[in-house]
């Protein structure tokens, strides 16, 4: 259960496919025994812990089809999964045209875990719930309770919204961003390849407690992309957290913004940590389109991104960290 | 943690705990309530051409369930469908927003089963769902004839009694653990109190899905399709009550033709 310092690595068959057809090929044969593996920056952690015992890994990042940021011809772009956040906040045409994305990316973690973490592990990264990263059995490990809404429970870092049993929350800065770029993730199989919008890519507990996106067994991510319809709007990305690096948000927030003279055409927003998915919200943008950016339409917005929101016992911070952070978009 | 039927974990202190009931029971008992539903229906087809014919649905009609017990039925019945559905969706890897349609569902059957305990106590011929030592003697002796019901009817409607009652009260103590309109979950009952919950739950979920699968079964085997016709319009024929029921024991009133 706890880690300890006196064992060993378990026993793990490391699978390493340089091409696409054999790393789903893999996928397939292994299925839910085949942990897949890119940065292993949420992998490791899991591992060392001893809180997850896989008995075989696929590693991804040596399939060159996967990685590497391409120019789509609607302007827009497309990124394989396995590329690293450093290539993808570091890159020219992503600053130029996505600088959302670009930002987002530089605020994961901390340098060391942006040159090996890669744009699919940071959006299919399990949930950082401390009691469930811990190995106890809760509802998302398979138990029939949840430890952080309990009256003892500690969660100051969970949910204000969707929760259904399980509190927790989305720990990603690029999945809120790729949310607000209408970004679709496409997933590929032994069976054929089908793309997904990112807003539908993740799911919360209510459809299911166990897993954080609706990838099955056998599926992997391989690209992300970007349409070109956002490409060079006005961005916002702000990460909040207990220190500037090397932690996960108490709540992010991404926002594209169309503007002409001043006019608001047509917004995007998606708030990161207070859901076990990205949360869009859709009313503040509905509210947004067709009116004068202002100071004053940050004001009137801002409560609205937080309505419906049910906090716990020690997050009740998060509703205005949120506004303020909706505020601090819309004004831009 | 191992696995038989009973599933184990750790709780918060290290210590082990019933987690509920293993759910790879749900295939053993789907399949064995295919395979002896199958051999039944083999067994049934040998034997069919030694049966008397079947009894006609024409001439006077007399009432074997009121309207208002017709609903309650359907209503019971579609609730426990739903409920078997949505518990068993998660299980089998179905990602639909299950947990509201099923505690609203759970609810349903408990507000209809209350009511029908009452009517029964009070509105309804309780006696004739009594099972006494003497309905035993019924399956062996093709002479006795029931009065209302059938010393299997008997059976059937106790044991869903039994198991129905069980699920309903550890679903309620299910219910009591996550948020609802109603109130905020305090998620405070002892792990192993909730294990126990979950284990009963389990257990007579899986008693529920076998029960609902023979039950649907017999009621549309040909020779008892004139009691499913009996709870969807009320009435069997004369010569029907007469073939299966003895008089004696069961006079029922004449129905009403509209």
């Amino acid at each position: 259960m706890v880690a300890t310092s006196n064992d060993v690595m378990p026993d793990i068959e490391l699978y390493q496919p340089t091409d696409a057809t054999n790393a789903l090929a893999l996928a397939n044969t292994l299925g839910r025994d085949g942990w897949l593996l890119a940065g292993g920056q949420d992998t490791f952690g899991w591992l060392k812990d001893r809180n997850k015992s896989p008995s075989a890994m696929i590693e991804l990042t040596q399939v060159d089809a996967w990685k590497g940021i391409r120019e789509a011809a609607d302007g827009g772009i497309e990124i394989g999964a396995v590329t690293t956040l450093t290539e993808i906040a570091d890159d020219p045409l992503v600053q130029s045209r996505f600088g959302l994305l670009a930002t987002a990316a530089g605020k994961v973690a901390s340098p060391q875990i942006r040159n090996v973490g890669t744009l699919g592990g940071n959006l299919i990264q399990d949930t950082r719930c401390w009691y469930y990263r811990r190995g106890l059995s809760c509802y998302r490990a398979g138990g029939n309770t949840c430890y952080a809404d309990s009256p003892e429970g500690l969660n100051r870092e969970h949910a204000l919204f969707g929760s259904s049993r399980c509190v927790a929350v989305s720990p990603s800065d690029t999945a809120p961003t790729l949310v607000a770029l209408d970004a679709t993730m496409v997933v590929a199989s032994e069976g054929g390849q089908r793309a997904i919008p990112a807003q539908d890519f993740f799911i919360g507990p209510a459809r299911d407690i166990i897993n954080m996106t609706v990838l099955n067994a056998g599926e992997v991510l391989t690209h992300v992309r970007i349409p070109g319809t956002w490409a060079n709007a006005e961005f916002y990305f702000e990460k909040v957290a207990d220190r500037n690096v090397w932690d996960f948000a108490l709540v992010n927030i991404a926002a594209a913004i169309k503007t002409a003279n001043g006019v608001i055409e047509d917004a995007r927003l998606a708030c990161g940590a207070v859901e076990c998915v990205p949360r869009r919200l859709q009313t503040v943008e509905n509210a947004l389109r067709g009116q004068q950016r202002s100071e004053q339409l940050a004001e009137q917005v801002a409560t609205l991104a937080t309505e419906g929101a049910q906090p716990l016992n020690y997050n009740h911070f998060k509703i205005p960290l949120m506004q303020n952070l909706v505020k601090r978009a819309v004004r831009g | 943690m191992g696995e038989g039927i009973v599933r184990y974990k750790r709780d918060v202190w290290g210590e082990e705990v019933i987690l509920g009931v293993s759910w790879d029971l749900l295939w053993v008992v789907a399949v064995a309530v295919l395979v002896l539903l199958a051999a039944h229906a083999i067994i049934m087809a040998a034997l069919a051409n030694r049966k008397m014919d079947k009894p006609s649905a024409d001439g006077r009609r007399v009432l074997r369930h009121e309207t208002i017990d017709r609903l309650f039925h359907w209503i019971m019945a579609i609730s426990i469908l739903v409920l078997i559905f949505t518990g068993v969706a998660p299980i089998i890897g179905l990602r639909i927003v299950w947990l509201d349609i099923h505690w609203i569902s759970g609810l349903i059957l408990t507000f209809v089963v209350i009511f029908h305990i009452i009517r029964s106590l009070f509105w309804q011929d309780f006696k004739s769902m009594i099972l006494g030592p003497r309905d035993f003697a019924e399956p062996f002796d093709s002479s006795r004839k029931p009065g209302k019901y059938s010393f299997e009817q008997k059976g059937m409607h106790w044991t869903v009694t039994v198991v129905a009652l069980l699920v309903i009260v550890t679903g309620l103590l299910m219910f009591m653990q996550i948020d609802t309109p109603f109130w905020d979950r305090t998620n405070s009952m002892p792990e192993d109190q909730l294990g126990l919950v979950f284990l009963l739950h389990g257990l007579s979920t899986l008693a529920l899905v076998a029960l609902a699968a023979t039950h649907i079964y017999f009621a549309l085997r040909p020779e008892k399709l004139f009691y499913t016709r009996s709870m969807i319009s009320g009435w069997i024929s004369e010569e029907e009550m007469t073939a299966n029921h003895d008089p004696g024991k069961w006079s029922p009133q004449e129905k009403e033709t509209s």
